[in-house]
């Protein structure tokens, strides 16, 4: 049985540090990624929340920072009872500039076998990703319908 | 061991008409595809090949399904590199609108395994498809510095 992961390479034409401020900044965030904002400090050990409309959807805390290489952070979500007693998983960007591209890949790893929150997440991250380059390479992220990605509880 | 299948999904601020028109058509195909070209009568049984720019053969296969603008399924046998030797696999894309958006998703699977093919296009999809999100947002393709290397050296 394949480990149970989620893996998503994209490339976009920006500069590495354009990226990582989107990935890091909730002024960015919020237009991509669902009106979500990223409450942390950033280092390594703090506290790390993703608050979407003023609620906290999923928290964790942040294992690298190394701008604008490596990002990562542990990731367990909080609004479910069943989501709420899996262990946490981990999130990492790797960002590697390409002449004019960056290539982005993200691994979304350590769920427990049958884990509810890997089907959310499946969904999710190509939505979000998708909206991030857009946002980056047009100047305006993608409004993406909630509804649309079939997820259980996010409408 | 299970079969290796390959599963990816993009969202672009397209309409299901351009998306579809995209993957089937050869002068379009040869703008985000890195110089290759999809060429087929598209109708069913009919022969596809995928002309590689920078290979002697072709990528060879049939037209499995071609329902515009929502689904198309073709198979994908490539002639070199030793891969000509594994049996071919098959690509599926299927294109559902979302308000002002196309979900595109890619099933690449009928993979040996161990298969090289499989590795090939595991790391070709997330570009291609990165390009074609591009050309049809920002009318701009992606150029992959490693095939631009390739050019350079090869003039």
């Amino acid at each position: 049985m394949p480990k149970p992961e989620f893996i998503y390479v994209t490339y976009i034409e920006t500069a590495a540090e354009k990226l990582w401020e989107a990935l890091t900044s909730s002024e960015f965030s919020k237009r991509y990624w669902f009106d979500t904002e990223l409450k942390t400090d950033w280092k390594v050990g703090s506290p790390f929340a993703l608050v979407m409309n003023g609620t906290t959807r999923d928290v964790g805390e942040v294992l690298e920072f190394d701008r604008p290489r490596r990002l990562s952070y542990t990731f367990r979500h909080v609004l479910s009872e069943e989501a709420r007693k899996e262990r946490p998983t981990k999130v990492l960007f790797v960002l590697e500039p390409h002449g004019k591209l960056v290539k982005l890949t993200l691994t979304h790893e350590d769920f427990e076998p049958g884990s509810k929150l890997l089907d959310g997440i499946s969904k999710g991250w190509p939505a979000i990703l998708a909206s991030l380059k857009t946002m980056l390479e047009t100047g305006t992220a993608l409004s993406i319908p909630p509804a649309a990605l079939a997820i259980e509880g996010f409408q | 061991m299970s079969k290796p299948e390959f599963v990816y999904v993009i969202y672009i601020a397209s309409t299901p008409e351009k998306v579809f028109t995209a993957l089937t058509d050869a002068k379009m195909s040869e703008q985000y595809w890195a110089g290759n070209r999809v060429v087929s009568d598209w109708k069913i049984g009919a022969a596809f090949a995928l002309k590689l720019k920078r290979e002697e053969t072709d990528v060879t296969g049939k037209v499995l399904e071609y329902d515009p603008p929502r689904r198309l399924a073709y198979s994908f046998h490539p002639q070199h590199g030793g891969m000509e030797a594994e049996p071919p696999s098959r690509v599926t894309f299927e294109i559902e609108q979302q308000k002002d958006q196309v979900r595109l998703t890619i099933v690449h699977d009928g993979f040996e395994p161990g298969s090289k093919a499989f590795e090939g296009i595991s790391r070709g999809w997330p570009f291609v498809l990165s390009s074609l999100k591009s050309y049809l947002e920002v009318g701009k393709v992606l150029r992959a510095h490693w095939y631009e290397d390739e050019q350079q050296g090869a003039a």
